[in-house]
């Protein structure tokens, strides 16, 4: 994707404080569409990209996490530091493009300043022009260039407003910022005194470049005001400061003192219950065009080896894990409206005090919330945690968070139990399982918290500063997107483990007897055809593995044959339904695919017994195995690099499977005596 | 000593100066929490902690062991 670097190709950083249009503008350029987010680390990995073509300069362009100054707190904050001074593969940038808020002029040109005293080449692209004009002032950037020290240019990143100049300045100056430049460490110099004096610097800089619009109507007035010296300089600044009047009136309902944490409950509930409801239409219709591929190809292959490994192995396999990307979109679809609008850093702040309660931060809260999608960025996303003992529990208790892989393998489950017009209770249900699975995270986290140093070493100086950003109307181009996005990656993530899984698990569950001798006196080709599919399985490669594993399944009201499942299911928990698909050969029955899966499973027996394998306990009981086992060797992978050992991965393994096989054997045995079946 | 962390709901003051000794004071000053400048409470989290503080121009969220490090009087 990143052409080779040659002496011509120049490398630019982009820089700025969360919140300043940052991704925005690197969206503009690179013609990618990143998620912009309203929370600082949302740009959690650094990004590369080419600039555009069609701007004919030839650049490689790196975003990297928001920072609020070269002083690093923050372990995202400390690789977009690293990556200013030196990107791994890059080096060090041949000009730094600094974002700052021109309504937050003091605030962002903090940053700037210090880049330009490290001695890089610096832009400044003065952002959201727009919103300090409405406040009635402006930048005037000649004086601003002149005084700071380096060229500055008034930019919209949303419409590409002021960016051709930008850019022809910086087409002009290639050569010279090709040129060999001497860097100064920041890090050297960063007491409290600095930062006093580097702000005295910054606040001089912003009267003098800072000049009130003088609307025609205003201008008499404010002479007449002049003579009679009325208007005092404080009260010009007052105004400039002024915070966005639309946010003051939504946050007096969404931080209200007392209902702000009741309208937090409502809109997460919301949330996890829409996944649910929205999809489900949507995933009746795939899963009936696949039912239909999988009929028509085994019709045209005909009924051979040929034939069961397209329709069987390959449609039914990938099929069953197409069907619940919908519901995947939409989980995406609601949390990206969710970021875009601001709302996440006023969740932070909500949930901060009961969080610290349980040796959690407020800023636990993002990376919680991404679990829900997948817990891998969530666990990067714990990043922007600064106390270490708060980042490493928090990224303990994430693989407790419900995952969007999960949500297959519940939906399968759920429908299960609550066939034909009971569906409604399902969501409920699930709405339940994800409170649940925050339920225990948070027990997870009191119980570590309380075994203190043993298991992850206590820290002192826990803090919680956060900037609230003013909201936003989310960007639909940019939601859909990357809601767009996220189903693809779904696909491809979980795509060829699947197809390639599909096709082991099709082999190992139909050889070595592939066309097995059975009696067929007296029966019909259906009873024919379902003796001979039992028949297979029973003599198959997997039957022979499944007597290993049978004594561990027993326990819990299961035989080999959801074992095998299970075991699938480490590669990416959404193999589980593929697996299932295949293992209780899921064809010729009308209808949809997820409705022949579950008559499939309706009909399956214990071994040779007349018992049935799938009875409301035990589904409860693998629901419940899903609810804490760690089956997820992505997880584990990232979990060792973000926490740095070995120790919190295997821990994790450990602690949540053991308890999910334990629990579920609680479970399924406790309903049985209890009575129910 | 009057600190951030007694401010009521809608009080406006302007900062005196920030005890350097605090863990958080480096950070609170360098998202602009400098002496002279005028802030407000503007929002209270449920439990009143955190609270939300406006300062040039923007609204920042912070514990009141936090706000503490900021001397009003």
């Amino acid at each position: 994707m990143i052409d080779n670097l040659t002496s011509d190709n120049l490398f630019i950083t982009l820089v700025g404080p969360p919140n300043s249009g940052k991704t925005t503008l690197f969206n503009y350029f690179s013609g990618k569409n990143y998620k912009t987010v309203n929370y600082p680390g949302a740009t959690v990995d650094s990004a590369v990209a080419n600039l555009q073509k069609k701007f004919n300069i030839n650049a490689s362009l790196m975003d990297s996490p928001g920072i609020i100054s070269l002083n690093p707190e923050t372990d995202d904050e400390k690789i977009a530091v690293n990556y200013l001074y030196k990107h791994p593969k890059l080096g060090k940038p041949d000009l730094v493009i600094v974002t700052v808020d021109s309504s937050q002029l003091s605030r962002h040109l903090y940053l700037a300043k210090q880049i330009i005293n490290s001695k890089f080449n610096v832009i400044i692209a003065l952002t959201m022009v727009d919103i300090l004009e409405q406040k009635g002032f402006e930048i005037n950037e000649d004086k601003l260039s002149e005084i700071i020290g380096c060229k500055t240019f008034k930019v919209d990143g949303r419409s590409g407003r002021g960016i051709d100049n930008l850019l022809s300045y910086i087409n002009d100056n290639k050569i010279s910022f090709k040129e060999e430049t001497i860097l100064n460490n920041h890090s050297a110099n960063n007491n409290t005194d600095d930062v006093l004096l580097l702000y005295k610097e910054i606040e001089k800089i912003e009267d003098e470049c800072l000049v009130e619009i003088e609307d025609k109507k205003n201008i008499n007035l404010k002479r007449a005001n002049k003579q009679l010296n009325l208007v005092t300089n404080k009260f010009e600044k007052k105004k400039c400061n002024q915070i966005d009047a639309r946010t003051v009136k939504i946050d007096k309902v969404l931080l209200h003192n007392t209902w702000g944490l009741v309208f937090f409950f409502l809109i997460m509930s919301f949330t996890f219950t829409s996944i649910f409801w929205f999809a489900q239409p949507i995933m009746n219709f795939v899963s009936y065009i696949f039912q239909n591929l999988a009929d028509e190809a085994l019709n045209l292959a005909g009924n051979n080896w040929f034939g069961m490994l397209l329709s069987n192995g390959i449609i039914n396999g990938v099929g069953s894990v197409v069907v619940f990307v919908p519901q995947i979109m939409i989980l995406f679809l609601i949390l990206g409206i969710l970021e875009d609008s601001g709302y996440l850093a006023r969740g932070a702040m909500l949930i901060d005090k009961p969080l610290s309660k349980i040796g959690l931060n407020g800023k636990s809260f993002v990376p919680m919330l991404s679990g829900f999608a997948c817990a891998i960025p969530a666990m990067m996303a714990a990043r922007t945690i600064p106390n270490r003992r708060e980042r490493l529990l928090t990224i303990f208790i994430l693989p407790l968070l419900s995952c969007s892989a999960r949500l297959p393998v519940y939906t399968l489950l759920l429908a299960f139990l609550f066939p034909g017009n009971k569906a409604w209770i399902a969501g409920i249900v699930l709405a339940a399982i994800y409170l649940f699975s925050i339920l225990s995270s948070i027990l997870a986290a009191a119980i570590i918290n309380k075994l203190n140093n043993k298991v992850i070493k206590a820290q002192d100086n826990s803090s919680f500063i956060l900037e609230l950003p003013a909201y936003r109307r989310p960007e639909v181009k940019v939601v859909a997107i990357n809601m767009w996005h996220s189903g693809k990656l779904y696909l491809q993530k979980a795509g060829p483990i699947i197809l390639v899984l599909s096709i082991c698990i099709w082999f190992f569950t139909s050889f070595p007897n592939i066309d097995p001798k059975v009696n067929t006196d007296n029966i019909s080709q259906e009873q024919v055809n379902e003796l001979k599919d039992s028949e297979r399985l029973a003599t198959s490669y997997a039957a022979d593995f499944g007597k290993i594993i049978q004594p561990v399944m027993t326990p819990l009201g299961l035989d080999w044959r959801v074992g095998v499942a299970l075991i699938s299911a480490f590669t990416a928990r959404e193999v589980f339904v593929s697996s299932m698909a295949l293992i209780f050969k899921v064809t010729d029955s009308r209808g949809s695919l997820m409705e022949s899966m579950l008559d499939a499973m309706k009909n399956s027996k214990i071994g040779n017994t007349e018992k049935k394998l799938f009875t409301p306990s035990s589904i409860i009981g693998i629901i419940i195995f899903f609810m804490f086992a760690l089956q997820c060797l992505s997880t584990i992978a990232i979990s060792r690099k973000e926490t740095g050992s070995w120790r919190i991965p295997i821990l994790q393994l450990i602690i949540f499977s053991g308890l999910a096989y334990f629990l579920s054997f609680v479970a399924v045995n406790g309903l049985r005596i209890l009575g129910l079946s | 000593m009057k600190t951030a962390a007694d401010l009521k709901h809608g009080e406006k003051v302007i900062i005196n100066c920030v005890n350097s000794k605090h863990p958080s004071a480096k950070r609170l000053l360098e998202v602009g929490f400098t002496p002279g400048q005028e802030i407000e409470l503007v929002n209270r989290s449920t439990f009143n902690d955190p609270i939300a503080i406006s300062i040039r121009g923007t609204v920042i969220a912070l514990r009141r062991s936090d706000a503490d490090c900021i001397i009003i009087a």
